[in-house]
This record gives C-alpha cells, structure tokens and sequence, in this order.
C-alpha cells in the first residue's frame, strides 16, 4: 500500500516534469517488444500457413513418401502398394508453373492419379457432382487441368477455356475442364494451384518415368510405427517416409537459422532499450538524491526506495510493452512475406493470408520486456540508497562519484572482459560442434565486454579530463575550461552520457566494420564465380517472389549453342537434398567446362584437383559450413541419397561460398545425370566469341527462342552488379537499426545536460552575475556535450573494432559457414567520431539555451 | 527518554581518524526542550543525528524511549525514526513536487495509509501551526517561514517521541525566527520532547536546558532557571 502512496503521490508527479525522458523510454522498451512479438507472430504464422498447406494436399494420408527434389522412380509405387496393411498409396507430382499471358504469375501444379486420388483428397467442383468429371476424359486429354475457383476469377479464366503456361517444353496450351471450390487442395498457396493427371504432368514438366511423392492411408486398424517400418523395408536407403506433419518439423529447422538473424537484431534493440532504462533511471537517481535522502530521513527504508524505481521501471516498461504489441504486428505484417517467400523457395508454396497469434505470446513477449528492464535498472536502483540520508540530503551528486571509480567496479570490468576474452578464447579453439562453438559464446563475449567496458566508462572520463586539462583546457579560454572542470566535478552523470554515446557508436562501428567485411568477401565470391558472359533463365534470376524458374530441358543448351557467336554453353542446376535431416543445396555443373573459366575459391583443395577428381566421378566438393559441421576435409568421403539409394562419394575441396548456411555440395553434371536421371537445366551460362558482341548475341538468343518459352538473357555483369546492389540493401536494415540507436543516445545526452543544467543553476547565476555572457555559457554547455560525444565516440569506435571482429568471427561465420576476412572500414569509424561529436553537441543546443535563459536574480537564491 | 552512554562517532580523513563526537553521556527526559549549543565543528548536528537514529554511533550506546539505536540494521532504524522521531531541517528539505499536505502526510504515507485518512491528519496540523490555508499549496508557492512550518507538521504527523530540530531558523529572518521558536516553545508545552540545535543563544533561551559542545564533548549542561541564576 505504501508503494502506491509512492508511486501516485512522488513517482507521478516526476513523470508529469519529464515526459521526454518516459516517451523516450517507453519507445526503447517498445521497438525490443515489437521485434520479438514479430518474430513470434510471423514464425507461427508461416508454420500454421505451411502445416495448413500440408494437411490439405496431404488429405487422408497417413504416411508421406519422398525422395529426390527432381523426382524418384515411379516403380517404386507398386512395392508400396503392396505392402501389407496399405490402403492407397497415391502417386502425387508437385511443381509449379508460370502463367504465360495475363499477370504471368506462378501457380502450383498438382499432378494426381485422377482415378484413385479421391481416396486420399477431396475434390468439390463448382459445378455438378463432387467427383472429378469424366476421369477417363482426363486421361485421354493430355491438356486436361482443374483450376481453383479463385484463381479463375481473378485471372478472368472459365471453364473450358484454353490457357497457356510456362513449362519445361516451353509454352503448352491446356483446357480448364473444372473449377475447383476453395476447399482441400484448392485452397493451397492463397488458391494458386491447378490441378492435372499425374502422367500428364510427368510430360509436361519433364518428369517422364518419376515422381514428386506417394501419399498412403492404411487399412483401418494400422499403427503407424509398424507400417512405417514395413514400409522402408521396401524402398531404398535415403527415402523420407514420414507424417505429414514431419514436412513441417523441417520447415520448424530451416525457420530456425532464418529467425536467429533476426533475433539478433530484436536482442539488440533491446539491449539498447535496456541501455536507456539504464541510463534515464541513473539520471533520475542523480537527479532525487535529495529527495531519496528526505524520504529515508523520514523513515522510508532502503528497500522501499528500491522498489519505488523497479516499480517505476515497471510501469514504463509495460507502457513499452503495449506499445511494441501493437508495434509487432505492423512489423509481422510488413516481413511475413518475406519469410513465407523463403519457405516457397524451399519447400512448398506457402503463403499467409491471416496472422497467427495469441495472447499468451504477447504476454510473454511483454513480460520478457519487462524483465530486460528490470534488469537494466537494477544497478541504479540498488545505487540509489547507498548513501547515509545525511549525506544524500546535503552534497552534490559528485560527492557520491567514489562508488563508480572504486576498485569494486574496476575489479568487476577487469573480470568481464576476461569473461569476455576467455569465452573468445573457448570459442576458437572448440571442436566444430562443440558447445563452445556457437553464436550463443560469441553474444556472450561481446555483452561481457560491452558491460565490461561500460563499467569502465567513469574511469575513462576521469583520465580523460587529465588529459584535457594538461593539454587542451589552457588553449580553449574560458568556456572550455570551465566545461572540462564541470566533465570532471560529475563523473557519474557524465559518464552515463558517455556510456550512452559508446554503446550507440560501438554497435555502429561494429555492424559498419561487419557489414563492410561481408560485402567484401561475398563481393570477391560472386565475382569469382559468375564469370560468364550471359545467363539464361525461364524466370527473372533476381526475382525474389512472383515468376518461378521454370527448368528448360537440356536439348535448349544444344540449340543455344548453334547460336552465332556463343562459344560455349555450359548447364547449371539447383536442387535441395535432405541430409541427416537437414536441407542442403545441391548444384550441379559441367566441372570440366566451368573450371575453365570459373577459378573458385577454395578454402582446402584446390581447382585442380576438382578437374582432376570430378568430372564424371563419384567425387563432389563442399562448402566450409558442410565441412566444419560433419568434420569433413578433402580426401574423406560422404553418403548422399540419391533415388536409388544411398550413394558414396568422394570429397575433392572445400570452398567458400555463401549460398546456403546450412551446407552446399557441388556436382558435376555427367555424375548428377548419372544418378539421377533427371537432365533439366535451371540456367545456361554462356560464353561469347567477343565480349562486344554480348547485346547481339543477346537479341539473337531472344530472336530464336524466345517465342516458344518466355526467357531471361542476363549479361553476367548485369547480374553480378544487382545481386550486388541486393546484398548492399540488407545492411540497410542494421543501419537503420544504427541511426536509431545514435538518436536515443542522442536524447540521453540531452536529458543529462538538462540535470546538469538544473543542479548547476545557481552556479550559473554566480557566472552570470560575475560577468559572463549568455553565449559564453551557452558554449560551456555545448562544448561539455561535443566533448562527451567524442569520448563517446573514441571508446566506441575502439570497441566496435573488436566487436565487428566478434560478429564476423562469431557470427557471420557460423551464419554463412564461410569464412569472412575482417576488412575495417576506416571512413566509417571517421564518421563515427564525427557523428557523436556533432551529434552530442547538437544535443546541447537546448540545454544551452536553458542555460543561457536562466534568471540571474532567481537562480542566485535557488536551493 | 533519549539517552546516550559513552557515546562516540568518528570519521576516517586519509590515514588519521577524526572524532566529531567524543564519549557522550547524555539523558533527556520527556517534555525537555533542550537547546545544544557551540561553535562551527562543535559536533551539534552529529549529536543530533545519533539522537535521531539518522546516524549510528562508532563507540558506545544510544537509546530513544528504551530501545536501542547502536548496533541494529538499517532497517530497524529507518522504522524508529518513522515512527518515533519527528526531524526539522534547516532548509525545510520539502519535497518540492508535493503539496504542503502531501510533504505533511509522508510519514503516513509511508507507513501505508490511504491518502484520504492522512490528508484528514495534515490538514489539521496544519490548521494548528497556522496554515490551514495553503495545504494544496506547494514549497515553491510558500515563504521561508511558512515552508518551515510544513516541515514541522510533518515532523508531528506520527506523534513521534522527539522532535528534533537542525538549525530550524538559520534561514529566515528575525521575525519569522520568533514565530517558529514561538511555535516549538508551544508544542514543548504541551509535553512534546524537543532537543533544538542552535548557535543562538537568543534561541536557545525558548528551551529550558542548554547543552554546549566543544570539540565533540559537552562543556556545559545547565537547566535554563540555573543559567539565569
């Protein structure tokens, strides 16, 4: 009851005075909030999309069969059919395809046994009975398909009209003989699906004799476990027979290392949120000392005093929480395409038309902002009642600057920097694989040695100010010397201002340093490896949603060749392969051909020995991320499925790349076709006679083909100078991120020049009284903050050096599974300091202002 | 009432130890209105403040009603002086934020009441020091001599068993001065137990004993009756 006395009688009354700071801190607080309920909202959002997705192309089916991405023996459906207890076992194809007029867009293609996949799915037409019309017209009409209801209206499509789609024999005509109603199948990827025979769609998407799928119900009475097992027991090694809800298990994986950039980001925003409570609640400490020494004088205990700031804490933090709820959906709204697109790439057409989220998620998601708060105003809290009553009644605020320069605090820095080089230390020297060899060590490092060094943050002002004083005070005349003694007589205020600085500079030095080393080397990579002169796709190749690349089947490559002036075409393939549970990007390429022109960068191994050792062999190479996670090097050898089974190969090298993080495995062509059986072709990279004839050559490739199948002929510059742009473009976000947390420490500089102001009021009426101009003290107080920001921004700078190295070691490295050369970006250190002095002594004007404003009479009488 | 035994208080300058008090032996006795008196550095206010519970004597013992002010934790302290002792500073040391029955009520406040009860109580303490006119006022709407007589009321409010006084006119003028002396002697009337700090010796005539310290020792303990004889 007590506490609310407090807090309605003192704690309000402060918060009416300061509205700033609480907006500032409620907007801290509330960006942290918003990131996490993001990630939360859109997670669940895109899993419950994809398992929604999955149970209506799945239907009644209990197991799901599969096996290659390019397809598996169709043969492989009769063993399955036969084994005991199998009810149906259905034959699915699932691909996709373009729309070749009207707004060109992809749509899902469903290639089913029309005779039997009733059993496993319904189907409800719009018209007539619920069965697929005329099953054996179907057959007989190989152009036959089943448009969704939904897709027809906004394509303006009807029944028995012809439409025209991309596909791998170029552009066909088919026949919309039904349209489906928005239930089952229909409803899959937002209702962009179309529904044809399952041979017809072998012809027409280049799967002759293969397979997407087997989907199987059981006799009633089955287990699941026994069927499952009895099933394997059938098929080669290396087939996925799984539950329908297994596909999601994976997707529930793959979102894993998608979400772990993401909330890197959100914990940063919340760190910087923390920094903030950190900040404006030692400031109010400094700024009530009086205040808390009346209030324990007349008999409020310690405890009571602790609690009224964690309780204030509170009631700030939840106004950040609400705010950041209602933040985190606009946010979840604005990325969940994003990471639906991904999962398409990937999986399976997904696409989220409503938010999925719950209250108990916004709980938790505020409490935990309420917690990082709580925490980051413990120190202040605790600080605040550490002085005898008396002793808080009576002196200044710098009185009390013994505590924060003791041996207690230098002893703690000292041992959180140690932390923090030790768990460096663990993290370098750790098996890959180990415990110690994670993200989880690294943000550890770098929050102990942020923490360490904020602790330091006092001391280092103090040392800086004998610096000053010996060596700058005497040349900058009055102003100067009077702002460097007012620096030096308040090392706790101050030092949180320049705590604030270093914190905002150091994550800007550390992501523009990261950043700058990751565009770096994945500038280096791409330029090493698109080396041709054109590239040709069926899609645009930098598209990240819309129009899907089509495969083109491999006789194109022949015709493109005839083609005057092409002096070598050379087929390029991408697929994904499920290895020890995990997708892996497989791509396949002529090695012999691409090696000629292509160098690489090869991490071990070297190029020739990948001529030597692949073309045509069992022998792949792989990429560092591959390498370092199963403990493979040159030499050693891996087990791969493949649609007859597993499949032992040799490892050539290891290369960098920064395709995938969850692995990449290189191919050569002849080996992949070999294994297989499947020759179609993602994208064609050419070589010209004469680099300037790349535009006619161009135009002739477009003359000659681009009739029977809509083509993307990309001069290679072209695209390496987008991709370039792309990757450019996501630095963004962690600029963003940069310039807000520059702005809050900005409004944290402005808050503790406005308390020094206020406790130096009637010292300025002394000045002024004295003799000393408005402007004079108008420029002590400037000069005060563009010297806090450029400590600020010294320490920082130094500080992001090492915690760039950090985020490229730590982080990038274990993101991308690449190693990244940590390149430092001097201009933008020189922009930083720049920044925080600018910045920091723009943020003076107003106290300035207020200090220059004051009444000499009124100020000389002030207590 | 209050009583001090051997009591002593000393600080740490560098490498030397400093006492500001130095084996007290002190008793108060209910309704004493005792003026301490002395010199710059004399130890008046570190006495007062072990009195007070707002400090803890180094060496020896201090008692307030029979209960022990040495040797307890803090928050047995803080609780004592909630509830016992009633403190009047110098420079009023009002909350600034609050109202005149706001900063009155605090003690209450802090023992949990609600505030509709306590206002009840401010609002008639403040009536008996002569400001029941200004209890929505705040310290910066209020005179020197009016905010003092806040901070009285406030040093009332729990019925402490002493109130003590620091200096409580060394910022007002003459006249308002006597008003506040006027309105101690009052209270000291009607049984209140009132130790005052003073360097006046004007002042310290409104009491009727007189303590004076030199160099943290007493020098002088004499009733006011004795001191005019």
């Amino acid at each position: 009851m007590n506490l609310v006395n407090l807090l309605r009688h003192i704690s309000l009354k402060h918060v009416r005075l300061q509205k700033a700071q609480l907006l500032i801190a409620v907007a801290g607080i509330g960006l942290g909030v918003a990131a996490m309920v993001a990630i939360d909202i859109v997670n669940v959002s895109v899993l419950r999309s994809f398992a929604e997705s999955i149970d209506q192309i799945t239907g009644r089916a209990a197991l799901e069969i599969s096996g290659a991405e390019s397809g598996f023996p169709e043969a492989l459906l009769e063993r399955v059919q036969e084994v005991p207890g199998v009810e149906y076992a259905v034959p699915v194809i699932e691909t996709n395809a373009n729309l070749a007029d009207g707004s060109k867009r992809a749509l899902m293609i469903l290639g089913v046994d029309v005779l039997q996949d009733h059993q496993i799915r319904n189907y409800s037409l719009t018209d007539e009975a619920a069965d697929i019309p005329d099953p054996l017209l179907f057959l007989a009409k190989k152009d036959s398909l089943l448009l969704s209801k939904t897709m027809a209206e906004q394509e303006k499509i009807a029944i028995d009209q012809e439409i025209r789609l991309q596909t791998v024999q170029g552009i066909k005509t088919f026949k919309v003989r039904g349209l489906l109603n928005p239930e089952g199948p229909a409803r899959v990827a937002g209702g962009d699906i179309a529904i044809m025979d399952v041979y017809a769609a072998q012809l027409a998407f280049g799967k002759e004799g293969r397979i997407d799928r087997i989907d199987v119900s059981f006799l009633p009475g089955e287990k699941l476990d026994p069927m499952m097992a009895r099933i394997k027991q059938v098929l080669p090694q290396g087939y996925t027979v799984d539950t329908p809800a297994g596909r999601t298990r994976q997707v529930e994986i793959l979102l894993e290392r998608f979400q772990k950039n993401i909330a890197f980001t959100s914990t940063l925003v919340m760190f910087v949120g923390m920094y903030l409570i950190y900040n404006i609640i030692s400031i109010s400490v400094v700024q009530r000392r009086k205040e808390i020494g009346i209030l324990r004088a007349i008999g409020a205990r310690r405890s009571e005093i602790i609690t009224l700031f964690f309780a204030e804490t509170c009631v700030v933090a939840a106004l950040g929480a609400l705010l950041g709820i209602g933040l985190g959906l606009v946010f979840a709204k604005l990325t969940v395409g994003f990471v639906a697109q991904y999962i398409t790439d990937v999986y399976l057409q997904t696409s989220v038309t409503s938010l999925t989220f719950s209250p108990a998620m916004f709980v938790r998601d505020a409490a935990l902002g309420i917690l990082a708060s709580l925490v980051a105003a413990a120190f202040p809290a605790v600080s605040s009642v550490r002085f005898t009553p008396i002793t808080a009644i009576r002196t200044q605020a710098s009185a009390g600057d013994g505590f924060i320069l003791s041996r207690k605090i230098k002893i703690t820095s000292a041992l959180l920097l140690a932390l923090a080089l030790a768990l460096l230390a663990a993290y370098r020297t750790a098996a890959p694989g180990s415990d110690f060899r994670t993200t989880t060590v690294t943000v550890a490092s770098a929050i102990s040695l942020i923490v360490g060094i904020s602790l330091l943050t006092p001391a280092f002002l103090q040392g800086a100010m004998r610096l000053f004083h010996r060596f700058l005070s005497p040349r900058l005349g009055v102003a100067g010397r009077l702002a460097g003694i007012n620096l030096h007589k308040n090392i706790g205020r101050n030092g949180v201002a320049v705590g604030a600085i270093f914190f905002s500079i150091s994550l800007y030095v550390c992501s523009a340093n990261s950043m700058h080393s990751l565009n770096i080397s994945m500038f280096d990579w791409i330029d090493s490896i698109i080396r041709a002169d054109l590239l040709i796709s069926s899609g645009s190749p930098l598209a990240a949603g819309g129009a899907h690349s089509i495969p083109m089947p491999a006789s194109l490559g022949e015709e493109i060749e005839k083609i005057p002036g092409v002096r070598m075409v050379e087929p390029f393939r991408k697929g994904y392969l499920t290895y020890q549970n995990k997708k892996i990007l497989l791509e396949i390429f002529d090695v012999a051909l691409r090696m000629e022109y292509c160098p690489g960068m090869f991490a071990e191994g070297n190029r020739e020995e990948v001529i030597r050792l692949m073309p045509g062999q069992d022998t792949i190479f792989i990429n560092e991320g591959f390498a370092e996670q199963y403990n493979l090097h040159p030499g050693d050898t891996v087990v791969l499925p493949t649609p007859h089974g597993p499949v032992r190969f040799g490892v050539a090298a290891v290369a960098v790349s920064y395709s995938s993080d969850a692995g990449v495995v290189w191919m050569d062509v002849h080996t992949y076709r070999r294994h297989w059986q499947d020759t179609l072709v993602d994208t064609y990279e050419l070589l010209v006679q004469e680099k300037s004839e790349i535009p006619q050559v161009r135009q002739a490739i477009l003359d000659r083909l681009g009739q029977e199948r809509h083509l993307f002929v990309l001069p290679a510059l072209e695209f390496r100078n987008e991709i370039k742009k792309l990757l450019a473009n996501t630095s963004i976000l962690f600029q963003a991120v940069n310039i807000l947390v520059l702005l809050i420490a900005g409004f944290g500089i402005v808050i503790t020049l406005l308390a020094s102001v206020l406790e130096r009021t009637r010292e300025i009426g002394v000045l002024r009284a004295m003799g000393m101009k408005k402007n004079q003290v108008a420029g002590v107080v400037i000069i005060e903050s563009a010297l806090i920001g450029t400590l600020g921004g010294l320490l920082g700078s130094a500080t992001g050096l090492l915690l760039g190295w950090i985020a490229v070691e730590g982080f990038f490295r274990l993101d991308y599974g690449a190693s990244i050369v940590y390149h430092i970006d001097f201009s933008a250190i020189a922009w930083a300091i720049l920044l925080s002095t600018g910045l920091a002594a723009l943020a003076g004007f107003y106290p300035a202002r207020r200090a220059a404003g004051i009444n000499i009479v009124e100020a000389l009488s002030y207590e | 009432m209050i009583e001090l035994r051997q009591a002593s208080r000393k600080y740490q300058q560098g490498a030397r130890e400093v006492y500001a008090l130095r084996q007290v032996n002190l008793l108060i006795n209910q309704g004493e209105f005792l003026s301490i008196m002395g010199p710059s550095g004399s130890g008046k206010s570190t006495l007062l403040h072990l009195m007070g519970g707002l400090d803890q004597p180094s060496e020896g013992e201090v008692f307030l009603d029979g209960k022990p002010l040495h040797g307890i934790s803090d928050n047995e302290l803080t609780l004592l002086r909630r509830r016992h002792v009633g403190y009047v500073f110098q420079f009023f040391n009002l909350l600034p934020l609050l109202t005149a029955a706001e900063n009155v009520g605090l003690p209450l406040l802090l023992e949990g009441l609600p505030f509709s009860q306590v206002k009840l109580r401010a609002e008639s303490l403040l009536q008996q020091v002569g400001l029941a006119e200004r209890t929505e006022h705040r310290p910066d709407q209020l005179s020197g001599g009016e905010m003092q007589r806040v901070a009285i009321a406030r040093a009332l409010i729990a019925n402490p068993a002493v109130l003590l006084a620091d200096e409580p006119t060394g910022n007002l003028d003459s006249h308002t001065s006597e008003e506040i002396f006027l309105l101690l002697k009052g209270l000291n009337d009607q049984g209140q137990t009132i130790v005052m700090v003073t360097h006046d010796p004007k002042a310290a005539a409104y009491g009727n004993r007189i303590l004076t310290l030199k160099d943290g020792a007493p020098v002088q303990d004499i009733a006011i009756g004795e001191q005019a004889a």
